[in-house]
């Protein structure tokens, strides 16, 4: 038993595939070109790790997180969280699991405090983290006293961060987690999830920060058009990319052409080479070691050009 | 039914439920002390033909007995008005004002399946149009005692007219949180309560004041309110039995739409 429990996978999704179209024909023929809000979406996300969810506005994100939490109804396909059938279980599975939407709203005449209150009396499990989080993102009683509506956007985030982890729940899906959150907070923001993670907890979250992404996730899902483009832990993906590469040499160029995984050069007879090198830079400085190399840029591997090359038109 | 829910509604609204109760409460104890004060003078003002006959038989019954005043007061637009606070204000907004506002999501994010959030709201709605009708009811007792004419009133049948009450405007208030869980705005939910109240209430008034139009009359749920049947102790089990059957094919209709509904992202 506790050994299934360890591979169970936190979020599973089998062609997984929301239409908005596909239940009214003549909305459909319509719009006859529209793809599926999702189509076949196949994705495990394995309990205990950091799970980031990217692509642009309308690729899919916001679809894909509400199907997983029971508010729209798959076309086809099917998902488990947590073990548990998104059909079927729904509410089993948000009595494990906490949710920050984005954009969320609260009631505004409810002071901080009696949102938080609520909110854990509707979970029914205790606030066992609340203190902490309160205490990291930096949101005192006095704060908490006053009406949500005074509150400035950061400060609602907060509050949504915390209603979504107090109750220290299995898995967290956090929908643009650190939006409106200044620069001191989103880094106590992204030690909390670390410490969510230590302590075998389980977050997906969908974000448009790829800088953000690449520092706290173990691995992300790219999608596009509804469609999975890649699905890959994050130093993977960075080495796959191709980085744009610069090197000047007092002398000729050395024979690069054996180098794997470059591509685009271009020399110039004053010793300039420009080129992109995509996967392990070892075999490109072995093969430049024997030359008079005056200068070198390999730019570093950052997830947005990853994501950036991802997106690019086929 | 979610008690963390049912309480959370208790407390944003009973504010406006002790002062919708305490207006309610005026109403009804107004109309007895009007009619003890007015009742002999109405009556020749009517009798000397300067008003048409059937403006006294507005609300459906005569103007000149205690009961027929108390069931005029109860269709009054006054008392009918702030009924509708909680039994289309309330229930129309229940889930579309949630849903505009966003904070559906957030409840919805929490262990309760959407028929226990409809469930709750609709005991909430059926508990505040209890009391609201409940302090109407005792408004018209409480005149008659200050007007010593209890007996007159039939006072031992009060409870009839509460729960006829209760079941008209439960009625309003049930198809009202059935748009509410219709829709994903404000707008058109309170639109399509307040669209079938005053229909409801035309056709009802229209029937009233012009003979040719009484057979609408039955069209009307107003029409099934019938205050002085309740106050002679002799209520028409037809007139429950068919707000009954509003409410329950209101509640069946919610119950079965909400949870089948696509709730996409907000706007």
């Amino acid at each position: 038993m506790a050994l299934a429990c360890v591979a169970m996978e936190a979020i599973e999704t089998r062609g997984l595939t929301k239409d908005y179209g596909a239940r009214r024909p003549a909305l459909r023929s319509s719009r006859a070109a529209a793809p599926p809000a999702l189509a076949d979406l196949d994705i495990a996300v394995h309990a205990g790790e950091i799970f980031g969810f990217l692509g642009p506005n309308g690729a899919g994100k916001s679809t894909t997180i509400r199907l997983l939490l029971g508010f729209l109804h798959p076309t086809a396909g099917g998902a488990t969280v947590l073990g548990r059938d998104i059909g079927h279980d729904s509410v089993g599975i948000r009595r494990e699991i906490g949710y920050l939407p984005g954009g969320i709203a609260f009631w505004d005449g409810l002071t901080g405090e009696r949102v938080l209150d609520e909110l854990a009396a509707l979970s029914g499990r205790p606030s066992v983290l609340r203190a902490t989080l309160l205490d990291r993102l930096e949101l005192s009683a006095a704060t908490l006293r006053r009406p949500v509506r005074d509150y400035s956007r950061g400060m609602r985030q907060k509050v949504g961060i915390i209603q979504a982890l107090q109750h220290d729940p299995e898995l967290a899906i956090l929908d643009e987690p650190s939006e409106g959150l200044d620069p001191l907070m989103q880094r106590a923001f992204y030690e909390i999830l670390d410490e969510r993670r230590a302590a075998g907890r389980t977050i997906f979250f969908s974000s448009h920060v790829l800088s953000e992404v690449e520092r706290v996730c173990d691995r992300v899902a790219i999608v596009r058009a509804g469609r999975l483009v890649a699905l890959e832990d994050v130093h993977s993906l960075l080495a796959r990319r191709k980085r744009d590469v610069e090197l000047r040499t007092d002398g000729p160029l050395p024979d690069l052409t054996a180098v794997p995984g470059l591509s685009d050069s271009h020399t110039w007879p004053d010793g300039h080479l420009s080129a992109r090198l995509e996967g392990d830079v070892g075999p490109f400085l072995a093969a430049i070691a024997s030359a008079q190399v005056t200068d070198l840029t390999i730019e570093p591997a950052r997830l947005e050009d990853a994501f950036l090359e991802l997106y690019e038109p086929a | 039914m979610n008690g963390a829910l049912f309480m959370h509604l208790w407390r944003a609204n009973r504010g406006r439920l002790l002062f919708v109760s305490v207006a309610l409460l005026g109403w009804g104890t107004v109309l007895p002390v009007i009619y003890d004060a007015f009742g002999a003078q109405f009556r020749q003002l009517f009798e000397s033909g300067a008003i048409p006959s059937q403006f006294a038989e507005f609300g459906g019954g005569d103007i000149f007995s205690l009961s027929g005043s108390v069931a005029v007061g109860f269709i009054h637009p006054i008392a009918v008005s702030l009924s509708l606070v909680f039994a289309v204000g309330f229930a129309a907004a229940a889930i579309a004002g949630e849903r505009q506002r966003g904070t559906l999501e957030v409840l919805l994010s929490r262990p309760v399946s959407r028929r226990v959030i409809y469930g709750t709201m609709a005991v909430a709605t059926a508990l505040f149009v209890a009391t609201t009708t409940g302090a109407l009811t005792i408004g018209a007792l409480l005149g008659a005692t200050l007007t010593d004419r209890t007996a007159e009133l039939g006072a031992g049948n009060l409870p009839l007219l509460w729960l006829n009450g209760v079941l008209l405007f439960g009625a309003f208030g049930a198809v009202s949180l059935a748009a509410s869980a219709s829709f994903d705005r404000l707008t058109p939910a309170v639109g399509v309560a307040l669209a079938f109240v005053l229909g409801s209430y035309f056709l009802e008034v229209l029937g009233s004041l012009w003979p040719d139009a009484a057979g609408l009359q039955p069209y009307s749920l107003f029409h099934y309110l019938d205050a002085q049947a309740d106050l002679a102790g002799l209520p028409a089990a037809r007139d429950f039995a068919i707000l009954g059957a509003v409410i329950a094919a209101a509640v069946a209709y919610a119950l079965v739409i909400f949870p089948r509904r696509d709730l996409a992202a907000p706007a």
